[in-house]
Order: structure tokens, then sequence, then C-alpha cells
């Protein structure tokens, strides 16, 4: 079965109390925040299914900067969309620029 | 006051620093001023704390209050420990980094013996006295405990049974009253709170008896527990780490205590009466706390998932919004004879990541002794069904140590594990714990064997084990295993060895086993204890009888 998969790249920025959470934490913050939106998320197949979500680079441990990420959904969504569900979602040091 | 210690301290000198700052999805952060101040701590790391469902009730149940905060602190890693006592610093809770010794109560979860010298490290890191008779104004609480009398010395008010419910009592104690005798003797008459100072504890003829020293106080003492827990408190705004935890779910409780009758049960005493909660209750709470955490895992949580008395509906109900979001289910728990029968195809539905079963004794006479009630050859039809479910492994428990076990009872364990092995083709995990005469079981009058005999058992089982990459074991050490037994069954007088043991591990070595445990062991000597009374169940009745549980068989 294909399911149609709709890729955004966002940049967020990870700063203040948010450095001490590894590139892992972060996946996992970013598909709870994702869940909590009512976007239509695309989720990966096989055994063991869960949101889709990739990393151009990692960021070390400790220090604050860019991480570049793609979403994906199941059907068309907006930078301005997604930007306006997910802000709400994401915690204190993780931000999207 | 909140003080600066999150700025002149640097995280990144720790190891996984996310367990200190206190950042999660829906935490509570209020001002101190004016407000009752509570500490919830956890005698263990955060990883596991957070794992536990009642410090979660408790901390969501205070926190509804507009005139309580309610923060948390667990047991710092050695690394962090050993900073504060070098640089002189105190323990801090995670959401406004406050001193421990800043709070008005501190309240404990006791729920493993063994953590019971880190209970005292976190008050003397503090900045607290441990024992009680030193602290002037704070109270230290604490709960999920069997036996509280080992811990009499250091605690001042035990809360004995299910807290949910006494919270707005215990809540409107600390508004009316301000000082901490006065917040003592009126705590000791609810019901449910133990309060060690306004009783004498003495031991004779044989047979331990509590005299009251406070007209007001209660005796005997009665558990208490939530009589609906359709309307008792759930706390759905899941506070959700961003890093992860021991058990990395949500636990959606479908039912409290357990109809059975298991001998060597304690949890069947600690949480009774069986209780359960109605399906829609339960699809509410499932809602609302994906609403509000968006986790990826949930598991229906309860001793015995199988006598739940609509299990196939509640499944049904729900399975529908797991599916559709991916969702993790988990229902520890459950009878073999359901996976096979009645919940099999919707079980196959769902996203499940391990299957639980708890043998307990691997031949039949033995677990009916025990009142395990377990279809063997069920079992064995229903690990062959298990190969059709999308399963990593199979977890199976077992238990030795029982005075009437034989050497067959014994070696009958490796022979099941090579068959569940051979017939469902899957990796197994096997448990075998030693049998604990834990406090209001059935059994809590039987003896704990020896460690000689425990080792020779011990010796038995693994001589009758075919090891291989597929099937990991677990056996409990019985050194460790007697620690915890004469723990949970001392009396009042064994304060001085756990506080010896406390005094003794300045490296904080709760984390390493074997020196934790020689350092029990040279305080139990030092103190020149004999722990074997504790295990031979000599005694009429034991340091915990003034407790009334309630159940009836």
């Amino acid at each position: 079965m294909n399911i149609a998969k709709y890729p955004v790249k966002i940049t967020l920025y990870k700063k203040g109390e948010m450095i001490y959470f590894s590139q892992l934490d972060i996946m996992h913050v970013l598909e709870r925040a994702l869940r909590r939106t009512p976007l239509a998320l695309f989720y990966t197949q096989g055994f063991n299914p869960h949101v889709k979500i990739s990393f151009s680079k990692a960021l070390k441990l400790g220090v604050e900067g860019k991480i570049e990420v793609t979403l994906y959904f199941t059907s068309k969504v907006s930078l301005d969309e997604l930007t306006g569900n997910l802000t709400p979602q994401l915690p204190a040091g993780l931000d999207i620029v | 006051m909140v003080y600066s210690l999150f700025n002149v301290m640097d995280f990144k000198l720790f190891q996984k620093p996310q367990r200190y700052i206190g950042n999660e999805w829906n935490v509570v952060k209020k001002d101190h001023s004016n407000k009752v101040t509570i500490c919830l701590g956890y005698p263990d790391l955060y990883e596991v704390g957070m794992s536990n469902l009642g410090l979660r009730i408790i901390y969501g149940a205070l926190n509804q209050f507009n005139d309580v905060v309610c923060e948390r602190v667990f047991m710092p890693a050695p690394d962090l420990a050993r900073f504060l006592r070098k640089r002189n610093k105190k323990l801090f809770s995670l959401e406004t980094k406050t001193p421990l010794d800043q709070f008005a109560v501190l309240g404990f979860n006791f729920n493993y013996v063994l953590n019971f010298i880190n209970f005292l490290h976190i008050l003397n890191l503090g900045g607290l006295p441990v024992k009680a008779s030193q602290r002037r104004d704070i109270i230290v609480l604490g709960g999920g405990i069997d036996n509280p009398q080992p811990l009499a010395e250091f605690v001042d008010v035990f809360f004995l049974g299910e807290f949910e419910g006494t919270v707005p009592n215990f809540v409107n104690v600390l508004r009316k009253y301000k000082d901490k005798e006065s917040r003592l003797k009126a705590l000791s008459q609810i019901e449910g709170v133990y309060v060690p100072k306004f009783y004498t504890s003495v031991f004779e003829n044989n047979s331990y008896k509590l005299i009251k020293d406070y007209k007001y106080a209660k005796l005997p003492i009665k558990r208490v527990y939530v009589r609906d827990l359709n309307t008792s408190f759930y706390p759905v705004k899941w506070l959700t780490p961003h890093t992860q935890i021991i058990h990395d779910r949500i636990p959606v409780e479908i039912a409290r205590g357990c109809p059975n009758q298991c001998t060597f049960c304690q949890a069947r005493a600690f949480y009774w009466p069986y209780r359960q909660r109605s399906i829609s209750t339960i699809e509410e709470t499932v809602k609302e706390s994906y609403r509000h955490s968006g986790y990826e895992n949930f598991s229906f949580l309860s001793l015995s998932a199988s006598d739940y008395s609509s299990i196939e509906d509640l499944i049904d109900r729900t399975s529908a919004f797991f599916q559709e979001r991916k969702i993790g289910l988990s229902l520890p728990s459950l009878r073999a004879d359901d996976i096979l029968g009645r919940l099999y195809t919707k079980l196959a539905k769902i996203k499940k990541t391990s299957l639980t079963i708890a043998v307990e004794a691997a031949n039949e006479s033995l677990r009916r002794d025990l009142n395990k009630k377990i279809d063997i050859n069920k079992l064995f039809e229903a690990v062959k069904v298990v190969r059709t479910l999308r399963l990593k492994h199979i977890k199976t428990y077992f238990m030795f140590g029982f005075p009437q076990e034989t050497g067959d009872d014994l070696a009958a364990i490796g022979v099941l594990l090579r068959k569940l092995h051979s017939q469902s083709g899957l990796s197994l995990n096997a448990s075998i714990n030693t049998f604990i005469p834990k406090p209001f079981s059935l059994w809590e009058g039987e003896p704990m064997q020896t460690e000689a005999v425990l080792l020779q058992k011990k010796n038995v089982i693994l001589r009758n084990v075919r090891f291989n990459r597929n099937l990991r074991i677990f056996l409990s050490n019985p050194k460790k295993s007697i620690l915890e037994a004469v723990i949970c069954r001392a009396d009042r007088k064994f304060w001085s060895v756990i506080y010896r043991a406390f005094t003794k591990d300045t490296e904080f070595s709760t984390y390493d086993d074997a020196s934790f445990l020689k350092l029990w062991y040279n305080a139990i000597e030092e103190e020149a204890i004999d722990y074997r009374f504790y295990l031979e169940a000599k005694t009429d009745n034991f340091p915990w009888s003034f407790i009334e549980t309630g159940q009836k068989l």
C-alpha cells in the first residue's frame, strides 16, 4: 500500500534548557509534539511504525544551535500551517526559525 | 526562596543532565509565596521514579489546589551527589531548583526497601537531619510501604494505603495548622495515617504491641483505599519527559487489586479490594492523556488484565484509536488461555511489543499450593498462536525458594523454558525470583529459606537450563533477597542498621550490587542484629500487625 508522502523542511533552534537533550531525545520531543497537533502525520511502515522525521546533521549535546529537520505528512501541509500548529506544542528552548 | 543553583552549576558536568532539568511537557511551576510547599521525593534515579504511577497521581492531585505547590526530587546519580557534598550545596527540587530544606513537607514513595538508604541520602543532601525528632519544622511523609516500622525513626508521618481520597483532608490540615506538633496531632486523627512518635512499640510474650501515647491517634490503623476508580483523580495532563525513562509509556489503570488468591502475593493485599474502572472512563483517560502528551505507547495496567470483566469490549472500543495513530499498546498480566482464545484476533491488530506470562512454578502440584491457576496445556497452545502475533519476545516469571519445593520442581523450570522456546520460536526472557514471605501476603507467616539452601536450589535450576542466545535468564541473588526480606519484615529497632548502612555509603554505591550488599551486611553485623529472627516467623504476630488491610478470603 502506497501512502502519499509530503515532506516539509524546517529549521529549529535549540537553546537554554533544551541543550541538554540529545538528538534522540529531540526526535521523541518532535514526534510527541506532532502527535499533539491535528496534522495528518506520515508514519514509517513496518514492524514498529513511528512518525517519520529526518535530521540533516546532529548537534552536539550541550551546545546551542540550528537543527534542520524534515517532517512528513500524508497530505499537503504549508509551512505556515505547520508552524502555526507545531509552535505551541514545542518546549521552551526549541523554536522554529 | 529559589536560589540560583542552576546558574552556578553547569549540568554539562554530569552524566545524563536531562534528569535534572525539570522542563517536562505539562510540568507545573508555581510561585511559592503564601502557598503550602510540598516536594515529592523518590529514592531512585529520575528515569525509574518517573515510571511510577503513584508519584504522578499524587503530584497531579496536589497541584490541583491553587494554594499548594508540589514539586519533585529524585535520587541524584553518584556524580551529582558527590559534587553537591563536596561543594556544600543542597539538593534541590527539579521544578524551581529550590533546596529541599525550604519546603514545608517532603513526601516519599518507599516502594523498594533497598532504596531506604537513598531516602536518607536525599534528606541529608537536601540539608535536613535524617531523624524525625531532629527536624524542627519540616514534615517528612512516607507512603507506598507495607511495613513502616523499620523507618519509624526517620519518618514523621506514614500514609498507609491509597492517598488520592485523603489529599483534601491532608491539605486542610496544612492550611489550618502551622507548627509541626499541631500538624502531626491533626494528621494522626485521619484514617490511614500513622505518626510513629505518638506510639510506643513493645515486644513481649512473643508478640508485638503498639501503645498509644497520644489519646486521639488511631489504633489499630486501617489502610485506606479509593472506593470508586471512575471518580478518583487520574493525571491525564501527563508529565511527558523529553528523554527516555524506564517504562516509557502511559499506564492506564483498568483495575486495582486482584481477585485471585496467590499465596505468595503481596500486591493482592496491598491493593485490596479489587475494583475496576469502567470502559468509558478508560477510553476518556486514553484520549485525554494522549491529547495532552502525544505519547506513542500505552499500557492497560492491572494486576491481572484477564480478570477485567469486559476485556474484549475494552479492546474493541479502544483499538481503533490506537491503530489509527500507530500507538503501541501493551497488555501485561494476561492469562495464557485468553491470548489463545477470545483475544487472539483482537491483539493481532494492535502494535504490541512483548508478552508476559507469569507461570511462577513449573509443576502443576506446586502451582496448586501457590493457588496459581494456569492451564499449562492451554499455555502451550497459546504459545503456538503467539508465533503469528507481532511479538519480539516472551517474558516469563518463575519463583523458587518455597519450603515444600522438590528438586523436580526446580529442574522442571529448565524443561518448561526449552519447550516454550521451541514451540513459540521466539526468544525468551525468564525472571526467576526468590520467594520472600512479604508482609500482608497470605504466606507472611512462612519462614524464608537460608542462603545455603537457596544457593543449592539455584544451582539445581541452572544445571537444568540449556543456555543459548534466545534465552535470557535473570535469577535473583539469594543474598539480596534475604536482605530484602529482613528489611521488609523488621521492627523499629532495625533503624540503627539502616542508619549505619547510610553512613557507610559515602560513595553513593547504591547502583553497584556487590559493594552495596557488603555494606548492608556489615551494618547488620556491627549493630549485632540477629537477622534470622525476622525470617523464621516464630513470633505470634509481626511488627506490621497493628495495620488492618481489611482483606477477606
